[in-house]
Formats: C-alpha cells, structure tokens, sequence
C-alpha cells in the first residue's frame, strides 16, 4: 500500500510552500549518489553538482511552481540534454553534448523538474541486461544480478534512492517493463506516439518511446503526464496527452502463451497476483499464436534494421569520438573509428540489420517483417474488442546473476524479451508493477491496454499497488 | 545518324526546388557563409528529427503535373544507405518505391514521346569543397549550407534516341520548371545521362552540367560505345564522370544495383497523403505552361506556329512579348522582332538575359516605329545591336541620334534625280521591261537616303519620275 505522503505529488505541494523540502530532498539523493558504495551500484553516468545547484538557485526564482517542481529526475543516457554529455550509453558518442534539450527535458524543466544525471543502460538500447555498457548497474536488491535493461541505470537508481525522484526511461521491445520488474518498480510505456521522440537518440525509430520508471503508480503517471504531448519536431508526435484519470475495467485476459516460458516460480507469484484481482474483474485467458511464433523474429528484424541505418552516422566525423584523419581515405577512417568503438553487440545488430534489407534479402526479411508487423498488431486488436487489458508476467525469470547471463547464448538472451516485445512492436501502451517477490528477488505483472488506454493501465495499476 | 545503331538515351534529372527552408528543417536555402546555415537535423546530430517541408512537396507536385504525370496521393520516403563524407547521416532521405509523382510524358516539338518514370523528393548532400582544386588538394572541407536543401529527381524512360534530342528535351524541361517558377534561382540542373546501343548494357555519365555538356557526354560516350563494340569488346554496365575541359568520359566505378543501398522506410517520417484539396488547389495554381501559350498567342494574335513556339521556348522572351504587347505594340511586328532579330543578337554575341537589360518600353518604342513604317529593317536591327551590345542608348534616341528614321521632309526628289542622272543604263532597261532595274535603282536611292525613307515612297516616285 503506497500512502499519499511517499509519492511526488504530495511532496510538490509541500515544496512550493517551503522551499527548503527541495533542498533537503536534493541534498539526501547527492548524498546517496557520491556516496562510494553507491558509485560502484553504476546507476549514474557523471554527475555535475555545479549543473545541478545552478538549477536549484534558478528554480528558487521561479514565479511558476509546476507539477515536478523541485523533483530530481534522471535521464536515460540515450535522451539529449544540452550540454551535458548524451552518449546512449556508448563509447563511440563520448564527448558528445547536444546543442539542444529533448522534448521530454524541456517539459519537465517547463514543470519545475530538476534534471539530475544520465542514468546508465547497454549501448544503444542493445540489450536485456543493461550488461552490454562499459557501466553495468548492479540490481539493489543483489548486487550480484542484473538491474534488466535497457534503461538499468534508471530502474536501479529509482529502487535504490531513499529520496523522492523518478526516471525517464526508454523502450524498444522492453527496456522499461524489464528493469522496472527486476528492481520491484513501476514502468510506464505508453502508446508510440504519445511522447515525442525528438532528442532521443534513436535505436529503432518506429518503435522507440520514451517512458517512466517511478517508486510507485503515482509517481510515474505524473512523470507521463508531464511528457506526454504533441511536438511539431516529431513527424511521429501524437496530440493526445495523457491525464491521470480513472478509467473503467471491466473484463481482462490473461495471455496464456506467454505463461508457457516462464519460470514456475515467477509464474505462481503473478498467478496468486490474479487471484486476489478476481474480485475487481472477470478474468479470463486469451491466446496470441501469431504473437507468440512470429513477434521476436519480426522484431529483431525491424530493430536492427532500422537501428543498422541509424548507427551509420557515428563514424567519428562531426561528434562523439575523434580519431587522427590524416594521410587517411575516409572509408578506412570511419572502419578504424566503428571497429574500436563499437561493442560486439552492436556489431552484431549492425551485420543482422544490414544483412536483412540488402537487395536478394530484404523482400524475405525486411518487408516480410514489416508485413507480420500489421498482422501482429491486428491480432492485438482482435483480442482489445472482447478485453480491457491483457495480462502477462513481465520478465520470465527473476533478475539473473551476471555470471549466468555470461554463458547466454545471442539467441537465449533474445528470447528473454519473449513477454515485452509484442506489446513494443504493436506500438501497445503497456505498464509494469510489481506482483510480489520470489527469494527476496521483485516480479513484476504486465498490463498491456490498446493503443492510448494509458488510463486503464493507469487505474489497474493502482489495484495491484493496493 | 547515318547508321542503323539503335541508340537509347535516359536522363534523371536533380533540380533545386525553390523553397525558403530546406526538405527537412527550417534552416536558409540561401546563405554566403559556409556552414552558417545548419542545424543538429541537417548536420545528423543523434536526437535529432526530420520534419517534412510541406512547400517541397507542393512544388513537387506542380512539376508532376506538368510532366503530365500521376500523383501518388499517398507516398513516403526512405533511407538510402552509403558511406560518403558529405552525407551527415550515411543515409540519404529519398524515395523509394513510391514516388510523389509517375508515369508522366512530354512530347518534343518534333512530336517525339518522352515517356517520364518518376519524380520523386530527396534531400541534396553536403558541398565538398576542395581548395587547391580537385585531386590537388591534401585535404577536403564539407560545406554543409548545402545539406537538406530540397531536389526533385526526374527520370526519363530511355526514350530519347540522340545526344541532340537529349539537349532539346533538357531545354523543354527546363522552360518548363521557369515557367511554373519552382526551381531556386540561379541554380543549375544536374543530369546524369544513361546511354546503351543495340539493346547492350548501359553506362551512366554522372553530374553533368549545362545542356551542351550533356549533348557532347552523351555523343563522346556514343562514339565510345560504338568503337568498343566494333573492336569486339562487350560495354559492361559502369558509371562514368564527364570531363567537361577534354569532353571525354573516364570510367568511375562498376554500378552499384539500386538495392545495395538498403533502402528501408524512413521511420522518422510519417507517409504523407495528400488531401482532394491539396491536388486541386495544385492543379488550379499551375500556371499557363509553354505549350498552352503557344496555343494561345496564335489563336490570339494571329502568329504563326514557328513565331508562337519561339516566343514561348523561353520564359524571359514570352513575357517581354507579353509586355510589349500589353502596350499595345502590334503582336506580329513585336513576335518577328524577338524571335527573329534580338534572338539574332544574342546568338551572335553569346549572351543569355543574365548579361544584358532590356526594358520592355525600349523595345516598344522600336515596334511602334516599325508599325508605323518609320524605320528600315535594317537601320532597326542596327539599333538593336547597339542597344544590346553598344552604348545601350534606347533604339529609338539611337535612330533619332544618327537620322536613321524614315523622314517625309527627305528631299526624295533630288535623290531621285541624281540617281536617274547617273544610271542611264538602268532606266532604259525599266522602259525595255526589265523590272529588276527598278529595284537596282531603288535599292541606291534608298543608300543615299541612309534608310531614312520608306522604300514604298521610294518605288512610287521614282516610277512616276520614269513614266
């Protein structure tokens, strides 16, 4: 039970009558953040006070107090803030300060928010486990697993802090719903569309959305309510908005093909989850076939072969890392710059991507991939025209150990994404809260709404909160 | 061509549309210093986001409908990957598979049926600028004002069947983007030219500029391709830059197949579908095209096909037709002038409309002169000349200056008189009949008036005198 007084709402309202709860709040999460133990967690990239008081000092001016005013909040690496460095969690973007916030930046700013620090995630968004980054986050319950990915850094911070504060995320095919069940937070993935996409730095462009990770329902409804909103600068840009209200549920469904993977534990914990929400819905069980066989392979499909041409900038010239020009032909220069600087996993979704929209293949691959997409989506349609929501567990396991991770094979750690990408590749708002604990370790239950119901997902949350 | 050598030739065609911004961000079209017009989209700084032009499109859109073509009301773009220093993101936003506009076609004055494929939109790449000149320099600088300004690509079916006919098509083409006012001033087309023989592969001559260069590319390269086949080596399809100084063609590398570059949609950009009002609007705005001048100016004014064609061949000499006209200068005498006589000049001296002024009130005082039979053919064409290319005085104070008008106060009289005096033979070959002696003597009677007066004055008093 989340009471009133934990969540950032209510502590906004404290802080515009008294300035000195921003303060003290800020101190406490500096605190946290230098604190030594805490650096070696990785849940923060650099952290610049002197950015971060200047802040302060201009948010104490300030005549209008918003709905985040005074909260800290971090920022996946891969969102622009101007000036401070946004490198999406690669090496080969070091050094790069964009000249201008994201949208997402400039709304939270707009609404008082206090930009914190880049939260650390795999590069790119390449990755399950947020292992494929030179920063790995450790999962604050065990130091020894995995905070999940992408967007670790944030889910991880967002558990660790004592503090208020909530984290923009970003998701592709999960990297959201994922670390937030890890690490036992709430992830909000809303509709692509919803939250304009400019200063994001891409990784596949039709089906990146930025989100929000937040201790609890509230504090990453509020989060989404502040982003969310149409931005000319996005072509993708939906005028919707999002507003905190109550939405009625009435019938839900389980996906029971989605059970089918999962670890019996992690199972049982969100299974005894549903059985105490029979009392508030007609629950029922649901099969997506065409989902289950084709959404992975339709996804890496899709997301590498976008990402393959959204990669083929960083070469070195312009921004990110320098290398020595001369006497060079710039084809050799820009494979010495791609060949050190990238990691093996985006080399690996950089061949794959490629590969699959290169003429003799891109018809079998790529469009075929494009098409399964449509038919993905429809099946999701079908189910929304008898079900509110659908229901599945979020991750199939509990956070892992690095060291198991290590002996996953690229497939096995693709196929972990099985329960997050169908949502993702639908474009599907869907919501991560969590259902209980296995071994002391979070799990999480996933709501999945049709496009732009963020509001049920929003309302069903809060009963599972409760 | 002498020979049965069948010969096909296809352009494509790259031109700047004329618009404020550029294709996909709000940056100048227009600046002076390098690298002041760009931004994070048109440099690819990650995070940052193309949004379409909507003015590209509606420009594209008038030139697919004058080249006759279909609208795709709904299309997209794509991304076409390659690594090239002058491309910001390694990938350039193009079209792909649905173009704004196909399946078009223009008719040459001859009658020919250029068939269109497509027309599509495409953002333009960096400028590489190398200072010491190309192949000289140690290093290369990239210009990026150019980055995202907004082409439109035309290709051509490979129906054109000369190097000749390929630089008249290029000049339809290009009277025809004036007239609709779409292109950036003072920007050239670029053309690459696709050229095989007898059904052979085909190779593509890159970037040429200028109409002349692309006729001596495209004839160098036939003569080429002929040579080849006739030592009995197969034309293995290449692609090739022209070398405008020598007029060759050098082989630049084996031709990339189109699906190399990887096309997929660009998912940065939504499709685009154009509403029924937006076609409309479209079609309403396009302007009176060359074509349906012609048309009009003879129905109008009674010109003939050769005079009306010529006047609407160029955009400059139609509307300084339709503003001498609009002076009520006669339509007949002001068409003969312009595509007869200033064209003359022009030609003569190399000129084109960017070297030279001519005010329309200038030349309507000469029409009205020779309307009214005030000036010799000749002594007009002088002033012409000396207005173009002279001191540039109006023709008219040239005329007045120098006594070169047609005056009734010539003393016609003793002119004659005198002529008479000195050709005896001539005269009594006119009483014997011969009528070409009256034009022997007219013709000097005209000399000593200097063309100052009418040669219809002329012939009658000196008949009267010899009757």
């Amino acid at each position: 039970m989340v009471k009133r007084e934990e969540t950032i709402a209510f502590f906004v309202e404290q802080a515009k009558e008294d300035f000195s709860l921003v303060e003290k709040n800020l101190a406490g999460v500096i605190t946290e953040i230098k604190n030594s133990n805490a650096k070696k967690l990785n849940y923060i990239e650099e952290f610049d006070a002197a950015d971060v008081l200047r802040q302060v000092a201009e948010l104490k001016k300030a005549k209008y107090k918003g709905k985040l005013f005074g909260v800290p909040v971090t920022v996946k690496d891969a969102i622009c803030v101007k000036g401070v460095e946004s490198k999406a969690g690669s090496k080969i973007l070091r050094g790069y300060k964009p000249l201008f916030d994201a949208n997402v930046i400039e709304r939270a700013r707009a609404e008082g928010a206090i930009i914190l620090a880049k939260t650390t995630q795999d590069e790119f968004g390449f990755g399950t486990f947020a292992t494929h980054t030179e920063k790995v986050p450790k999962n604050p319950f065990n130091n020894e697993r995995s905070c999940g990915g992408s967007s670790g850094g944030a889910a991880g911070f967002t558990a660790f802090t004592k503090n208020f504060h909530v984290a923009i995320g970003e998701s592709t095919g999960g990297s959201i719903a994922c670390p937030a069940s890890f690490c036992a937070g709430v992830g909000i993935t809303p509709t692509y569309g919803l939250v304009s996409r400019y200063g994001l730095i891409d990784y596949a462009n039709s089906l990146d959305k930025i989100g929000t990770i937040g201790k609890n329902v509230e504090d990453a409804a509020l989060l989404l309510e502040v982003i969310a909103g149409y931005d000319a600068r996005d072509s993708t840009s939906l005028d919707n908005g999002f507003k905190r209200d109550e939405a009625p549920i009435k019938r839900i469904a389980l996906i029971k093909d989605f059970f089918e993977g999962c670890d019996s534990e992690v199972k049982k914990v969100v299974q005894d989850k549903i059985k105490e929400l029979k009392k508030f819905y007609e629950v029922e069980e649901v099969s997506l076939p065409l989902n289950v066989k084709y959404a992975l392979a339709a996804y890496y499909i899709i997301a590498t072969c976008e990402a393959s041409t959204n990669l083929a900038k960083l070469s070195g010239l312009r921004y990110g890392v320098q290398g020595n020009v001369e006497g060079k032909h710039f084809d050799d220069y820009f494979s010495e710059i791609r060949s050190k600087e990238f990691s093996d996993e985006a080399k690996r979704r950089i061949i794959l991507g490629t590969f699959a929209r290169m003429s003799g293949f891109r018809d079998a691959y790529y469009l075929k991939a494009m098409r399964v997409r449509t038919k993905l989506i429809n099946e999701f349609n079908n189910a929304f025209k008898r079900y509110d929501l659908l229901l599945n567990p979020t991750m199939p396991t509990v956070a892992p150990k690095f060291s198991d991770i290590e002996k996953l094979t690229p497939l096995q750690n693709f196929a972990m994404d099985l329960c997050t990408v169908p949502a993702n590749l639908a474009g599907l708002p869907h919501i991560s809260v969590n259902a209980g604990f296995v071994n002391g370790l979070p799990v999480g239950i996933m709501a999945i709404a049709a496009h732009l119901q963020e509001k049920r997902l929003y309302s069903f949350a809060k009963v599972v909160e409760a | 061509m002498s020979d049965d050598t069948k010969v096909m030739i296809g352009l494509e065609i790259h031109a700047y549309l004329g618009t404020k911004s550029k294709l996909f961000c709000s940056c100048a079209t227009e600046a002076t210093l390098p690298n002041s017009a760009c931004c994070p989209i048109c440099l690819g700084h990650p995070g940052a986001k193309p949004v379409l032009n909507e003015v590209a499109v509606e420009l594209g859109t008038k030139v697919g409908l004058a080249l006759n073509c279909t609208i795709n009301k709904d299309f997209f773009f794509s991304r076409k990957t390659y690594f090239y220093p002058d491309m910001s993101s390694n990938y350039q936003i193009t079209q792909y598979e649905v173009p704004l506009a196909q399946k078009g076609e223009l008719i040459l004055p001859g009658g020919k049926k250029v068939r269109i494929r497509r027309a599509h939109l495409e953002w333009d790449p960096a400028a590489l600028v190398h200072p010491s000149g190309m192949g000289k320099s140690s290093y290369v600088l990239i210009d990026y004002n150019r980055s995202g300004l907004p082409l439109i690509e035309i290709v051509t079916e490979p129906d054109l069947s000369t190097p000749a006919e390929a630089r008249e098509f290029m000049n339809m083409l290009e009277n025809i983007l004036n007239y609709l006012k779409v292109l950036k001033p003072s920007t050239t087309l670029k053309v690459d030219c696709n050229i095989s023989i007898n059904g052979g592969n085909r190779t593509e001559i890159k970037n040429v500029s200028g109409f002349a260069a692309v006729e001596k590319a495209l004839s160098y390269e036939l003569a080429r391709q002929k040579q080849e086949v006739k030592s009995g080596k197969k034309i293995e399809q290449h692609t090739r830059a022209f070398n405008a100084e020598l007029g060759t063609t050098i082989e630049l590398r084996k031709k990339e197949t189109e699906e190399d570059y990887g096309y997929i949609f660009d998912p940065d950009l939504v499709k685009v579908s154009l509403s029924d009002d937006f076609l409309i609007k479209a079609k309403a705005e396009l302007p009176e095209l060359p074509e349906q001048k012609a048309q009009r100016l003879q129905k109008q004014f009674g010109l003939n096909e050769y005079d009306a064609r010529v006047i609407c061949s160029d955009l400059v000499l139609g509307k300084l037709f339709d503003s001498i006209v609009a002076k009520k200068g006669d339509a007949v005498v002001t068409a003969r002038l312009l595509t007869r006589e200033v064209l003359a000049v022009l030609n003569h001296d190399s000129l084109s409309w960017a070297d030279i002024v001519i005010k329309p009130e200038d030349l309507l005082e000469l029409v009205l002169l020779i309307s009214a039979g005030k000036v010799s053919d000749k002594n007009a064409k002088q002033s012409l000349i000396n207005y173009i290319s002279g001191d540039k005085s109006s023709p008219k104070n040239y005329l007045e200056k120098n006594n070169m008008l047609i005056s009734t106060s010539v003393d016609l009289d003793s002119i004659i008189t005198k002529v008479i005096n000195a050709n005896r033979k001539a005269v009594v070959d006119y009483a014997a009949g011969n009528e070409k002696s009256l034009n022997f003597l007219a013709g000097l009677v005209m000399r000593e008036t200097k063309g100052t007066a009418s040669p219809k004055s002329v012939l009658e008093e000196l008949k009267k005198k010899l009757s």
